[in-house]
């Protein structure tokens, strides 16, 4: 798609996929730092992993297992959190530990075939030898995310106020609710073989938490959250390309220590001080 | 009001529980409120008082009965039914940098009305400052809510009803967070609800600062209505004493 800026072919899809997987995860990181279901990230992160070692294990593809165990996974969390009667976090804490034991499960299964690794090389990922068709996927999904936050905008803040209040508006919260459930759920599972299952974690929190440094309203949080993880995402892949560095790994340390940099700089931690 | 003696809110020997309780919390009530009646709930704590009104806003499972509001049963259709119910809850508790504004607060008692898809329109903006206005909330209009006073919060959540435009009202304990001025105002605006046509429902432990008209008192213990009976307001308080207490 950006050919026409970038030349070499290994960058350019690289900074593809560092952009549109930046821009979805950051637009969700809003609603999962202020839906406070963090976990989230790596529940589906060891969905995936879960589900590409035991494709690996029956001699199935990685990647697609690794997907369709996500989806499966993606359509239980909504209705999982419901039935549970317990906070969507700590569900989500429980199935996290779950999808961690399966995929260890047949990791050791595997020990000495060498498949296991390459299941295990879900969680590092790699942006260097992708597929068009994974950079296609991770095009749509993130304008699936934007459509949907465009179109359902109104309902999705009144949830992410307070899902009682929203209720009591006349607000179909369920399907909502479920729906951003799914979309976070979607985007980790195509997101992983690409930054990684242990990374994507810091795309789909860090960016709204340094947002939310700045801002005082949701809407600027939509805006200033994707653009400060697309700054530092095609930064990180172009520089780990040329300088050959891993990528994944680059880009989480810069985000952290942007991160570090905001609280420091926040106007929400001024504090004025009295002299005595 | 046209049909002035159809009953706006119905209910009809409901038993109501919560999602994993053994017994019903709400138990055989039954309730006919008409257009512009005041209503006052009374009774000890953990009594149900917040479950009924959770109840005629079709937010609880409902074993036995039926509900119907404006004409809607709420338990098949709550959706239809709670655009044209306000309803101030008991506890919110919002975090102190929760990234919303009184005045999107306000407007998002609107969204169910607005319906899918749909911005909202000046019509909407009108309503919201009128509520606001109202309340006295002017001044902090583009504050973050997270960051007001409960008081003010409480404001908050009334106006967003009020925005609303509903054709029920319902507040539980609308009045505790509230100074003794801001509590004649609000009571004097409710009264003025009322006086329009529409039905408001409040949960209330403190009956100084009831509305010059005559109100239908309602006491609650255990889940079921112990006491149904118009009064004065000077004489509501009574009323819930002895009749807590006799029970
Ligand atoms: N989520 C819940 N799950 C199960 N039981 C509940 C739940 N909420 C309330 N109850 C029970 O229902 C009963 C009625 O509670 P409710 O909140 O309606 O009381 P209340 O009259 O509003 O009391 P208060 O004056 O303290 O607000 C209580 O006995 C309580 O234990
Ligand atoms: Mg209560």
């Amino acid at each position: 798609m950006l050919e026409f800026l970038i030349p070499n072919n290994v960058l350019c899809h690289a900074v593809e996929a560092m952009l549109f997987a930046s821009l979805g995860c950051a637009l969700l990181s809003v609603l999962i730092t202020q839906m406070n279901i963090s976990s989230i990230g790596f529940t589906m992160s060891h969905a995936a992993f879960a589900g590409g070692s035991v494709g690996a294990f029956f001699g199935f593809a990685i990647i697609p297992s690794a997907i369709f165990i996500s989806i499966l996974t993606a359509f239980l969390m909504g209705p999982l959190s419901d039935r549970t009667r317990m906070h969507t976090d700590t569900t989500l804490g429980v199935l996290f530990g779950t999808m961690m034991a399966v995929a260890i499960f047949f990791i050791a299964l595997m020990q000495g075939t060498g498949k296991g690794f390459e299941a295990s090389s879900l969680l590092y990922g790699n942006v260097i030898s992708l597929y068009r068709e994974e950079i296609y996927a991770l095009a749509l999904i993130t304008i699936l995310i934007i459509v949907f936050l465009i179109a359902f905008y109104k309902e999705i803040t009144a949830i992410v106020f307070h899902k009682r209040i929203a209720e009591i508006a006349g607000i179909k919260v369920r399907p909502i609710y479920y729906g951003i459930l799914f979309l976070i759920s979607i985007m980790v599972a195509i997101s992983i073989p690409i930054v990684g299952g242990l990374l994507l974690y810091v795309w789909l929190v860090t960016p709204a938490a340094i947002a939310y440094q700045f801002c005082n309203t949701i809407k600027r949080m939509f805006i200033m959250a994707p653009l400060i993880a697309i700054i530092i995402s095609v930064t990180g892949a172009v520089c780990g390309i040329m300088y050959s560095l891993p990528v994944g790994p680059l880009t989480a340390v810069v985000f952290s220590a942007f991160f570090v940099g905001s609280v420091a700089f926040s106007p929400k931690r001024k504090v004025i001080f009295h002299k005595h | 009001m046209t049909g002035g003696a159809k009953d706006v809110i119905l209910l009809n020997q409901v038993y109501t529980t919560y999602e994993g309780a053994d017994l019903p919390v709400i138990q055989d009530v039954s309730l006919h409120i008409k257009p512009g009646e005041f209503v006052v709930i009374g009774g000890p704590n953990g009594a149900g008082k917040t479950t009924l009104l959770e109840t005629i806003a079709g937010l609880l499972p409902v074993v036995n009965g039926s509900v119907t509001v404006c004409g809607h049963d709420v338990v098949s259709d709550g959706c239809t039914a709670r655009k044209k119910i306000g309803y101030v809850i008991q506890n919110f508790d919002f975090h102190p940098f929760t990234p919303f504004t009184v005045e999107e607060v306000v407007l998002m008692g609107r969204y169910g009305k607005i319906g899918w898809l749909k911005r909202h329109s000046g019509y909407d903006m009108e309503k919201v400052t009128s509520a606001i206005d109202n309340l006295g909330l002017t001044l902090i209009r583009h504050n973050q809510i997270g960051k007001l006073s409960g008081g003010q919060q409480q404001k908050v959540l009334i106006a967003q009803n009020l925005a609303k435009e509903p054709e029920v009202l319902l507040l539980d304990e609308p009045f505790s967070n509230l100074d003794m001025v801001t509590r004649e105002e609000v009571s004097n605006l409710l009264c003025e609800i009322a006086d329009g046509g529409i039905p408001v429902l409040i949960v209330s432990h403190a009956f100084d600062a009831l509305p010059n008209r005559t109100i239908r008192v309602l006491v609650m213990q255990n889940g079921k209505i112990i006491l149904n009976q118009q009064s004065d307001p000077s004489k509501v308080g009574n009323l819930v004493r002895t009749a807590s207490v006799a029970a």
